[in-house]
């Protein structure tokens, strides 16, 4: 109670920890260059323990974002301690901080220019040679093209409506179809949809597992459409969103076939990934309760699991050396069981196993796809099963059959590494057994998602839009978008 | 909650939680040791096998204050459990039911006093094998994955036992897991299970579409025309799946790489049988649709026909076994197309203990046929007609030729679905490397998917 009740008075006090304690032991690890892995595990302690504050003194079905940061400071403090050492150096500690603080910026921030910078901030380690840079160039471009569109977005909305309050530019469709799309073109680079997909895989291959695997699981695409896309734009969005979902739809069914054929483990966990992520698009954009839930709920899922595989596929290099290939058998499950197990149960709790969480969100996901495109939704199973196919292959091919020749004894996990591996195996199959503590968090925003983007709407035509130049009480007096009851009314 | 409510809860909970528990202390670093593994699971299925008994005795001798069976004539009667909602979105539910009836008792009777003599078997048969304790881990699992699928009151209840019995059956395929032939038949198999559960989704999604729920406590969901057609349609391709009926029967031939314990449970009793199980779940709506009927008959008939000569071609005895349990089942589905379930369950249950009685002696057969050839002084005489003798020549040829390629399912599979589906992504994979320099392929960028096309490492 106590707690409660110091996370209800200093909410924002909480915020600024969770955000302000990793960006200020990045600079204590880049600058004292010692003991990097004990600074960021307190930093990522803190920012745990503020988050969990923050969730417990959230209301009840309306703590989407307070869960998504004390998930997404949860997962840093496993990286911190999962890190193996030749990666633990001051600046993956630092950079993984970076992205933690700005990530929880992100999530918490109701201002668009604040969004734009936490967007910017997330990014900068993989522009910087030798810190988190990828060989190929097709990353920096994604990722280059993903803040340029929305720079431009954010900069039409300020330019039009003088404000940068999420808040009051709710339901205001701000700079019509052309932020809209511009928008939605950030979504597409930052999240990997089809055409620009390429740039994930190339950036989980060239750059460190670990914190590309981070960079992922910020999951800024799908919190630009709920966060951004859907309050602002709810009549476009409930017109535009069918085409859009095929184009999630497309990606996750395309990545799930080009993963068949890939050799390369770290491509192919990206492509399982990209698949999985696109599902969570495909579903926030279906417009059902369903669909929406699944959603948020396979968010969390995919969050754990895809991080806990990349963290056992990098223990894995570490231990017996880069040459990994999903072409051959490795018959590392005689010398790492644990870590075999660890990435049998990620790995399924991906596409779907039964009593582990995603089997609910799938579940919801698929139901909710179907019921707003009935063929296309078909295409969400079949991939998820060519993904399953895709991750089983790769766990085959890594773990078992015999080598056929020599090879030196290689450690299972270590007691540290055993001990958060078994907490996101609890996590995904606790989860699995009593979900609708999950689904329930989310009812109120899956609530006004969808009502918002079924609202019928009044006058709002988005391609002979006019700036309102109402102030934020005046607007919300006209009520652009009406609520569902006024429309029977009229 | 009642007493046969609890002892139907335990029944189907049990061995999910003795998985449950050894599976976390094994994670946290704790193995017991064999004799302790063998005495929890012999434990754990007598007293299943004993709560179910006092189900029986219920049902049979006390069934007043029980509720009505939903789908069985005769004013039967059930067991029903309710524990509300998994979870709920809106209109939609997922219902946590268990329901005990007429049809689901004797497969449960079945699966738990089968799966605790394949235990006993095993403690000796697996005796200091590296994986003995995966073996029983595995086994727990797929006895709570079956008993939750026939014990579940709903098709979405019974979709997560069945995937349970898939992911189990499949990792019980590569037990032997420094071999690659098991390993890639497993991944095969995984395949196709996958392939042929999106039809159990896709028919639950259209259950609950349409009428609202999958839930069959109450009766089943009211579907008319076209709707049951569809329905039927999309439960069969799942059915057929997991019972290998044509064309889906290129799996189990492959899955005879586990060992012989688990194919004996899988394949000559339970998990085979699950594929029927449905079927006759889904009874009254199939009886509504001649379609749906038909088809039901005519796979059964071309899986019997094909069972019966692709048997004749195998080399060793397991094999053999299986297919001739793939006619059976085959037999079995056109019992429940022509609407005869009680011949089929009755069928199930005969087939499904004699058949693993019969996988279990496999190992020892060649020592049982010297024993029997020494006690009797001489040669055993030949047994059974050769029917094929009596064709031409021309057309003996090809059907061996027929049958050695085992109906030749699997080349047609592979040309029609495997192939092209690679050849796509290749072709997404060049796509892909648009705007990178040109590198020379290696031969790890070869796609591989199809079984014993891995190369062995070590190089």
């Amino acid at each position: 109670l106590m707690a409660l009740h110091v996370g209800m008075e200093h909410a924002s006090l909480l915020t600024n920890i969770a955000i302000l304690v990793p960006w200020f032991a990045a600079l204590v690890t880049a600058a004292y260059r010692k003991q990097a892995r004990l600074i960021g595990f307190f930093a990522a302690l803190m920012a745990v323990a503020a988050c969990s504050l923050l969730l417990m003194a959230a209301p009840s079905g309306a703590s989407l974002y307070q869960a998504l940061m004390l998930l997404y400071s949860c997962l840093t403090l496993a990286a911190t301690l999962v890190l193996p050492r030749r990666d633990c150096g001051p600046g993956a500690i630092a950079g993984i901080h970076v992205m933690l603080g700005s990530t929880l910026l992100a999530y918490s921030t109701g201002n668009l220019l604040i969004l734009l910078a936490a967007w910017v901030l997330t990014t900068i380690p993989f522009f910087v040679p030798r810190w988190f840079q990828a060989r190929s160039w097709r990353p920096r471009a994604g990722l280059s093209l993903s803040i340029l569109t929305l720079a431009c977005a954010i900069a039409l909305i300020a330019a039009s409506t003088h404000t940068a309050s999420i808040e009051s530019l709710k339901g205001r469709s701000p700079g019509g179809i052309p932020v809209f799309g511009l928008l939605v073109a950030a979504v597409v680079f930052r999240k990997g949809i089809f055409p620009a997909h390429a740039w994930v895989a190339d950036a989980a291959e060239g750059g460190p597992a670990v914190p590309t695997a981070l960079l992922f699981n910020g999951h800024f695409g799908a919190l630009l459409v709920a966060k951004l896309i859907v309050p602002l734009f709810p009549a476009t969005s409930g017109h535009l969103f069918p085409l859009l979902s095929y184009f999630a739809i497309a990606t996750a069914l395309y990545v799930a076939i080009r993963a068949l054929t890939e050799n390369s483990p770290r491509r192919l966990l990206a492509f399982i990934a990209l698949s999985q992520s696109a599902s969570i698009l495909a579903g926030l954009e279906s417009r059902t309760a369903e669909g929406i839930t699944g959603a948020l709920v396979h968010w969390f899922v995919v969050t754990v699991s895809t991080v806990g595989l990349f963290g056992i596929l990098r223990l894995l290099e570490v231990r017996f050396g880069e040459n990994l290939t999903a072409a051959k058998h490795f018959g590392l499950v005689e010398h790492a069981p644990r870590l075999a197990v660890s990435f049998a149960v990620f790995g399924l709790a991906l596409v779907g196993l039964p009593g582990t969480l995603s089997f609910c969100s799938e579940d919801l996901l698929i139901h909710g796809t179907l019921m707003s495109h009935p063929l296309g939704g078909l295409l969400i199973p079949i991939a998820t099963a060519m993904n399953a196919v895709s991750v089983f292959r790769l766990f085959t091919r890594l773990f078992l059959v015999n080598r056929r020749t020599g090879f030196t004894v290689m450690a299972d996990a270590l007691p540290r590494e055993r001990w958060i591996l078994t907490a996101g195996i609890l996590f995904v199959v606790l989860g699995g057994l009593f979900p609708n503590v999950i689904v329930a968090q989310h009812s109120a925003e899956v609530d006004m998602a969808q009502q918002a983007m079924h609202a019928p709407v009044r006058f709002v035509d988005p391609w002979n839009w006019k700036p309102p130049y109402l102030p934020p009480s005046h607007a919300a007096e006209s009520r652009l978008v009406p609520a569902r009851g006024e429309a029977s009314n009229e | 909650m009642s007493l046969p409510q609890g002892i139907l809860v335990f029944v189907v909970l049990a061995p999910g939680a003795v998985f449950g528990v050894l599976a976390f202390l094994w994670l946290l670093g704790w193995t017991p040791g064999e004799r302790l593994v063998s005495r929890i699971t012999g434990v754990t299925f007598s007293a299943c096998v004993l709560g179910l008994a006092a189900l029986l005795w219920k049902l049979a001798f006390f069934p007043g204050n029980l509720s009505p069976a939903p789908l069985a004539a005769g004013g039967s009667r059930a067991v029903v459990v309710t524990f509300g909602n998994w979870f709920a979105v809106h209109d939609y539910r997922f219902p946590l039911v268990l329901m005990v009836d007429r049809l689901s008792l004797p497969f449960l009777a079945m699966t738990v006093m089968l799966s605790g003599l394949i235990g006993q078997f095993s403690a000796t048969y697996l005796h200091r094998e590296r994986g003995f304790f995966r073996f029983f881990l595995l086994l727990h699992l797929f006895a709570f994955g079956s008993l939750l699928a026939f014990a579940a009151g709903s098709f979405d209840l019974l979709a997560a036992g069945w995937e349970i019995v898939g992911i189990t059956s499949v990792l019980l395929i590569g037990f032997f897991q420094h071999r690659p032939a098991p390993v890639e038949n497993g991944l095969r198999v995984f395949a196709i299970y996958r392939a042929c559960d999106i039809g159990l989704l896709a028919g639950i999604f259209a259950m609950h579409q349409w009428t609202g729920t999958a839930a069959f406590q109450n009766g089943f969901p009211m579907l008319t025309g076209a709707e049951v057609v569809t329905v039927c349609l999309l439960l069969l391709l799942a059915a057929s799946g997991k019972a290998a009926q044509v064309p889906f029967s290129g799996w189990l031939p492959r899955a005879m790489e586990g060992p012989t314990p688990s194919s004996a449970i899988f394949y000559g009793a339970i998990s085979i049988h699950a594929g029927a199980y449905l079927l006759l779940r889904i009874q009254p709506v199939l009886a509504q649709s001649a379609l749906a009927s038909a088809l039901v008959i005519l796979i059964g008939v071309a899986t019997a026909i094909h069972g019966t000569i692709a048997g004749r071609a195998s080399a060793d005895a397991k094999t053999s076994l299986a297919y001739a349990s793939l006619s059976q089942v085959g037999v079995v589905f056109v019992e429940i197309g022509m609407g005869w379930n009680s011949i089929a369950v009755a069928h199930i249950l005969g087939h499904a203990t004699v058949r693993t009685m019969q996988f279990l002696r496999a190992p020892s057969m060649l020592h049982d046929y010297h024993q029997m050839h020494s006690a009797i002084g001489g040669e055993v005489s030949q047994a059974g007609k050769y029917l094929e003798g009596l064709l031409p020549e021309g057309i003996q040829l090809w059907l061996y030729r027929w049958a050695f390629d085992r109906g030749h399912l699997d080349t047609i599979l592979d040309s029609w679905v495997v192939h092209p589906l690679l050849e796509v992504s290749k072709a997404f994979a060049k796509l892909d490397r648009i705007g990178l320099p040109r590198r020379r392929p290696r031969p790890r960028d070869q796609a591989i998917l199809l079984p014993g096309t891995a190369r062995q490492g070590g190089d």
